[in-house]
């Protein structure tokens, strides 16, 4: 994809300069049409700065009290009878109307069983990742049942855009991961609709990503695609864990069957489960950051119960989803301060637990505008910060998860290529502080040209790919083109240029071959509910 | 008993004491301000004079809560108090309805809501039902997770005007359509007004699946109701 890339590190190169041919090195000419998208070198970002306590020692523990206390006397209600004989056999106190109350020993030592980090395996082991520990990684926007983008407006979910979604996911290397469904395909039947997207999700591309958790069948057939996709037998899956799924707890303090059923079946095949209550301050929780914290809290620790009954050990994600409803209109909103407070919050959580973490990056304007960006740059930032190991919904989100955009993917891998390269380390010698080339170029003088620059200039610093700083006449010359309207250019480009990851043609064949045979299976009725163990 | 009021200089307000004109004036504020006590006593106060059930209806409480509507649509009330309101509103329907029904006047409307199978989402359904109400509605809420049958048996008992569908996710909205083509099926679509809503949806998707109207918002949805409603008893009229 690149040819002129950001070294994380810098080396200084010898003084002597060599004959080379003209047209080297990436800068394109001035209209600002570069040829190759510039990306920086792909490597693991990591959290390197301490986590901000954004809630002190004592308020922790009162939220973890509180959490015990929720979990113990109000319980969470759960749907499913697979799900609650679980928690029955386990000694939790479950009540005729399907409440599951668990006292805090038996939630403390049933999470103990859950990993603090695990490896996840694609189809291209070159992307694999690991959940939890300092690695933060970046996922596409997930759920939207619309799409948009600047030349064709607004229009409803459909697989052509999910693929195309698919691709500049797979283009962008800051996207380390896709989220459950990039765009809901609206013109697909709903009960075979994930066979076609994780198609795609293994074809067009070979990162990691989760799978629609609604339901035990939906969650089965991903991780049978992608067993055939890694040429591994299904029981050989639980070794070798590939994929996620996403479940949402319907908040307040209630988990239906589909999610809880789509976690277990995930279990029971080795596979991934992020649990992520669903709490917006004011309509999902009490009006107010300490209720709102302790009933996630509270919720993702009794699906994360729910996950390590069903298999010890199997790898879990501490999913937080906070944010504040528009007490005015009802309406879910997104980057603001309470939201940004509560993806800190949440990775303090997580982290009291020894969990990998879940937070996202949201917004919820109507354009790709300024308010998207700055929304997003209030989520993107303290997600980042509060150590988060998934950041859901880092590139595409717009409209409060209604709109998958193409242009805000370009613009939020812009940003999300600014965050990276902010937690890449910094070194500090003898060398790079240059006193000698200091003493050289004098007071007044200049560094343009000096040997220390020479030696660096080419990845001293970030290179953006969306960023404009040419001066006023230039930008006009090119077009006075907005950010918004340059992403548009680079959104046609890249979809333009993509190659799909070369794949085994006996492999795609099966992949087909599986669904059609699904599809069939399932015909017009829902995939099956209920797990099935190994 | 009257609550004080916020400044020191006004006196309690006994609500007897008010002439018709004031008192109707003094009702729409109790309304605006989620009163329900008072809204009660008000109305008990306005039929003790002579009022018809339908007058005070109209004229107190409807006209109230059209404020109040308008209010919540310009961002000045807050979805808290437009349920305070909206309960106040329900406190004296409670009073008039049978009322009403002795009467035989026609009631504003009754509304059948309920989430579609396989979804158990319903806060926006709430908020909905309960804006209804506040405008008068007879709601009779069915809950989440609806086969047809349940719509079916629903209509069949409460014969409303209208059944209004909910969904969340994308994969449980398509169900609309299954229960709006059993009604063709069964010779009973024209019998109802079928509106739809939740996050995923929009007008296009309404009109595909056969509804009458999608809502987007639960202030749209009061709106949309009466409208239709109007439109159906005007053309049955005239027919």
């Amino acid at each position: 994809m690149s040819d002129s890339t950001n070294a994380e590190a810098s080396s200084p190169a010898p003084s002597a300069r060599k004959r080379r041919r003209r047209g080297g090195g990436g800068a394109g000419p001035a209209t600002g049409e570069s040829t190759k998208l510039r990306q920086l070198a792909r490597t693991t970002a990591r959290s390197r700065f301490a986590p901000i306590a954004a809630l002190d020692e004592d308020q922790l523990e009162l939220i973890h009290e509180a959490t015990m206390e929720l979990l113990e006397n109000l319980g969470i209600e759960v749907l499913g009878e697979q799900a609650l004989a679980l928690f029955r056999d386990a000694g939790a106190d479950v009540g005729a109307d399907g409440i599951v109350r668990m006292d805090r020993a038996l939630v403390t030592q049933t999470i103990a069983n859950a990993p603090q980090h695990f490896t996840l395996t694609p189809r291209n082991p070159a992307n694999a990742l690991v959940a939890g520990g300092d690695e933060v990684h970046f996922g596409l926007v997930s759920g939207p049942p619309n799409v948009h983008d600047n030349v064709n407006g607004r229009r409803a979910g459909n697989v052509k855009d999910y693929r195309d979604m698919i691709r500049l996911g797979q283009a962008f290397d800051v996207i380390g991961f896709f989220g459950n469904q990039a765009i809901a395909p609206t013109d697909l039947p709903p009960g075979t609709r994930h066979l076609d997207t994780t198609i795609a999700n293994l074809t067009l591309a070979d990162k990691v990503f989760f799978a629609t958790g609604i339901g035990a069948g939906r969650c089965r057939d991903a991780v049978e695609l992608c067993a055939i996709a890694r040429g591994l037998a299904l029981d050989e899956m639980p070794t070798h864990p590939t994929v996620l799924t996403n479940i949402n707890v319907n908040s307040p303090r209630k988990l239906d069957d589909a999610m809880a059923y789509g976690a277990m079946q995930m279990a029971m095949l080795g596979q991934a489960v992020a649990v992520t209550p669903f709490t917006l301050m004011g309509a999902m929780t009490p009006a107010t950051m300490a209720g709102a914290l302790v009933q996630q809290n509270a919720e993702a620790l009794l699906g994360i119960c729910l996950v390590q009954l069903t298999r010890p050990g199997a790898p879990v994600v501490y999913g937080g989803f906070t944010s504040n409803v528009d007490m005015r209109s009802g309406s879910p909103a997104f980057g603001t301060p309470e939201n940004a407070f509560a993806n800190i919050a949440g990775g303090q959580l997580a982290r009291r637990y020894k969990l990998p973490y879940r937070t996202s990056a949201c917004n919820a304007s109507n354009a790709v505008d300024a308010q998207a960006t700055w929304e997003t740059q209030m989520a993107l930032w303290s997600a980042v910060m509060g150590h988060g190991n998934f950041i859901y919904h880092a590139a595409g989100w717009l409209e409060g998860g209604l709109v998958a955009s193409f242009e805000k993917v370009v613009m939020d891998c812009e940003m999300l290529q600014h965050m990276r390269r902010l937690l890449a380390p910094v070194t500090i010698t003898r060398e790079e502080i240059g006193l000698e080339a200091m003493r050289d170029v004098g007071p007044g003088g200049h560094f343009f040209g000096c040997d220390h620059t020479m030696a660096r200039f080419r990845d001293a610093f970030y290179e953006p790919f969306l960023s404009d700083w040419q001066n006023h006449e230039n930008w006009q010359l090119a077009g006075a083109k907005d950010a918004t309207a340059r992403a548009t250019d680079v959104w046609r480009r890249v979809l333009k240029e993509f190659e799909a990851p070369p794949i085994d043609p006996g492999v795609a064949e099966a992949l087909e071959a599986f669904a059609a045979h699904r599809r069939e299976a399932i015909g017009g009725d829902e995939p099956p509910l209920e797990p099935i163990p190994l | 008993m009257n609550e004080p009021t916020d400044t020191d200089d006004e006196e309690d307000i006994v609500l007897s004491e008010l002439d018709d004109g004031e008192l109707v004036e003094q009702m729409h504020d109790d309304l605006y301000n989620g009163l329900k006590e008072e809204i009660e006593e008000g109305t008990h106060i306005l039929l003790g004079r002579g009022w018809s059930p339908s007058r005070v209806l109209d004229e107190a409480l409807v006209e109230g809560m059209r404020i109040v509507g308008v209010d919540f649509r310009d961002g000045i009330l807050f979805v808290p108090e437009v349920l305070m309101a909206a309960n106040a509103m329900k406190s004296g329907m409670s009073i008039l309805r049978p009322l009403l029904a002795e009467t035989g006047a026609e009631s504003i409307g009754k509304v059948v809501i309920g989430t579609v199978k396989g979804d158990i989402h319903d806060i926006g359904k709430n908020l909905v039902g309960m804006m209804l109400e506040g405008a008068g509605f007879e709601v009779i809420d069915i809950g989440i997770n609806n086969p047809v049958e349940k719509y079916l048996a629903a209509l069949e008992e409460h014969k409303p005007d209208i059944l209004g569908m909910s969904a969340l996710l994308t994969t449980t909205m398509p169900y609309m359509k299954v229960v709006i083509d059993t009604l063709k099926e069964q010779g009973l679509r024209e019998d109802y007004i079928v509106l739809v809503g939740g996050a995923p949806l929009n007008e296009e998707f309404g009109e595909a699946v056969g509804a009458d109207a999608y809502c987007r918002d639960a202030a749209v949805a009061v709106e949309t109701a009466k409208t239709l409603i109007a439109e159906r008893r005007q053309q049955r009229a005239i027919g």
